[in-house]
């Protein structure tokens, strides 16, 4: 180790810390029971086997041979790529439920990369459907698309909801494009993005007054409309009633509210029952304080230290204006909580060991997860000036109570220190078995694309990396 | 963003496949008259006319319309062939033995399904000699308005009393309110007709 110049470079396992850190876990922690990748593979299953059962309609009740015109045609592909949307949007809804059985055996990060893939798949698939219909239906009155639209207008019951919802939905989706979310602020996204269960609401009507396979009374019918009965109920059973129980349960309060460094807290929360708590280290929860100006809003944050029956803490990056008010806290403010959620956890590891890389705040899902992972772990601690270390006392204890190896890298990416050791090579030097090793990653976009593009040349299977990634 | 990528392809292939899947054994112009390949079908006594047209696809197409009672004059059961009953899009090697039948007897004629945008038209014409006794709509666009103007249509083509057989030839007048229906409705007659006589 060569990086003299930084704050506590090379700190190893057993560097002794003047003043030890909080402890946690009174007890020394067992660690969590493995949950292989079995949920999610279960759900990817059933998802697909729904989206061919969605278009089997169509293709039972259409007779081979009998899409002869360019108009049939045209339709017919309209009417598939319709009853896609139709089905994509359920699906889109029900990940997005927070279901709990969801939440804990898929998690909130890798449900949020579904959202946004399927997401982008149904704003096409709805483009799609809507102009093949157009042309389709146009070509077959012989008139222009734009008179078609007029007609459908006009004539159509329903189709000017429908219309309608596809213009939210237009907007939902560009506005989730990465370049131009980033360019929002997050409360107007997230508001914006709200509005999307009007589609839910405004594009049901035309499914079944004008669908093809929908609008006569039959299994197809009522499937389809089972399906929505599903998706709504496991939406309030997620988003209502599951958090209503939690949090009548444990009645979340602020306890106290730490500076860690100059732009970060963290804030204890006491509560009842917190020993039936069932909560993974690395897991968060979405939170809402409720005080003025918080209550409307609620963020998912990791929670920075492991179960313990007696205490939560996150520690939050002041970021935005909304974490910047959480400073102001009061002890005593209640607190609404919805999760945990997550797959981010010692028991989603496939290995016996793991390497854990964290960058700037990162550092607090696996802050928690240290406590529960298998003895023999290593830390790779990224951040670009020391004052950006946190948590470093409590890291330093655990290190030594779970035998786990610790480097602090800082400087800025492109220092040459940072850079040598975030290459593949460098990364095999510190961890010689980095490729039989379970590698957690958090931390800002940049640094996760840089390790995870370092690890898989260094020789780290997909399936053994883990991301913590929040953005979606 | 990669999977959504391949989600996206995914979905315009399948699509694309899907279509000319159900397309291709009609792709040729001559379609037109593909599924009329066996003309004549007697119907066992008491079948449910509308579970005629089996598609190789699967179940009826549109099995919502009935034909109603439209089981009228019996054919004579030595006629019967009793696998006759399927008229599909791609069966043009099924022999057509009694096409011309020396003695009056009565056939039914199935006409070609048209697909129009609200729905699946079939006619079936029930032939005696060389008069049309009767018209049944096999399959009528329903849901909605269209139950309404499938109605209107089914009121004044169908039966044994109907346009269809006063004229004779599928020049019916367009029963207003459902022009796409009425065109359909002659189309499927026009191919029942050319294959009855």
């Amino acid at each position: 180790m060569t990086y003299s110049h930084t704050h506590a470079a090379g700190r190893r396992t057993g560097t002794t810390s003047r003043h030890g850190g909080r402890s946690a876990a009174p007890v020394p922690p067992q660690v969590p029971a493995r949950r292989g990748p079995g949920g999610r593979r279960l759900l990817a299953a059933l998802l697909l086997v729904g989206l061919l059962a969605s278009v089997l309609p169509w293709w039972l009740g259409t007779p081979a041979g009998s899409l002869r015109t360019t108009a049939a045609t045209l339709t017919a592909a309209g009417r598939i790529t319709g009853l896609v949307a139709g089905y994509l949007l359920l699906v889109q809804v029900l990940l997005m439920s927070r279901l709990p059985v969801l939440e804990r055996w898929i998690g909130g990060e890798q449900l949020g990369r579904w959202h946004r893939d399927i997401g982008a798949t149904l704003l096409v698939a709805v483009l799609a459907h809507l102009s093949l219909i157009l042309v389709g239906y146009a070509d077959l009155r012989n008139q222009s698309v734009l008179a078609e639209v007029g007609t459908l207008l006009g004539d159509y019951e329903d189709m000017l909801s429908a219309f309608v919802a596809t213009g939210i939905m237009i907007v939902v989706g560009f506005s989730s494009v990465r370049a131009i979310r980033r360019a929002l602020p997050y409360e107007l996204w997230h508001l914006l993005h709200r509005s999307s269960y009007l589609v839910l609401l405004l594009g049901f009507g035309h499914q079944f007054t004008h669908g093809a396979q929908l609008y006569k009374p039959g299994p197809v019918r009522s499937g389809w409309i089972a399906l929505y009965l599903l998706v709504v109920a496991a939406l309030l059973w997620g988003r209502v009633i599951a958090p209503l129980a939690f949090n009548l349960r444990h009645r979340l309060q602020v306890a106290d509210v730490v500076a860690e460094s100059p732009d970060t807290v963290s804030i204890y929360l006491t509560g009842e029952r917190l020993d039936r708590l069932e909560m993974l280290g690395g897991q968060h929860f979405r939170w809402r304080f409720l005080t003025r100006g918080c209550w409307w809003q609620s963020h998912p944050f990791s929670v920075s230290a492991a179960a313990n029956g007696r205490w939560l803490r996150l520690t939050v990056k002041v970021v935005g204006t909304h974490t910047a008010d959480l400073r102001d806290l009061d002890a005593g403010t209640r607190v609404w909580a919805q999760g945990p959620s997550g797959t981010f956890t010692a028991a989603h590891r496939v290995r016996d060991r793991a390497l854990l890389i964290a960058g700037g705040s990162g550092i607090t899902p696996i802050r928690a997860m240290l406590e529960e992972l298998p003895p023999g772990a290593a830390l790779i601690y990224r951040a670009r000036t020391p004052a950006d270390v946190l948590l470093s006392r409590e890291l330093d204890w655990l290190a030594q109570a779970r035998d786990t190896s610790i480097w602090y890298v800082i400087g800025s990416r492109d220092d040459p220190g940072p850079r040598q050791l975030m290459s593949p090579d460098g990364l095999r030097q510190l961890v010689p078995d980095v490729a039989r090793r379970d590698v957690y990653l958090c931390g800002p976009p940049g640094l996760v694309e840089q390790s995870v593009r370092a690890l898989r040349r260094a020789g780290v299977p997909r399936r053994q990396i883990h991301l913590a990634t929040f953005e979606l | 963003m990669r999977r959504a990528f391949l989600a996206i392809t995914g979905l315009a292939a399948s699509t694309t496949a899907l279509v000319v899947l159900k397309g291709s054994p009609g792709t040729t112009p001559v379609a037109q008259d593909v599924p009329a390949a066996q003309p004549v079908n007697p119907t066992p006594q008491g079948a449910d006319p509308s579970v005629a047209p089996v598609t190789p696809g699967g179940p009826t197409p549109k099995p919502s319309v009935r034909a109603g009672t439209s089981s009228s004059p019996k054919p004579s059961r030595s006629t019967a062939r009793p696998s006759g009953n399927r008229t599909t899009a791609k069966a043009p090697t099924a022999p057509r033995t009694t096409t011309k039948a020396p003695q009056p007897t009565t056939r039914r004629v199935t006409g070609p399904g048209v697909d129009n945008e609200y729905g699946y038209v079939q006619v079936q014409i029930v032939v005696s000699g060389n008069r049309i006794v009767e018209a049944v709509s096999l399959s009528l666009p329903s849901g909605g308005e269209s139950d309404i103007h499938s109605g209107d249509v089914r009121a004044r083509y169908n039966g044994t009393g109907g346009e269809v057989v006063q004229k004779q030839s599928a020049n019916l007048n367009t029963v207003s309110g459902a022009t796409e229906t009425s065109n359909s409705y002659k189309q499927s007659l026009r191919g029942a007709i050319e294959q009855a006589f």
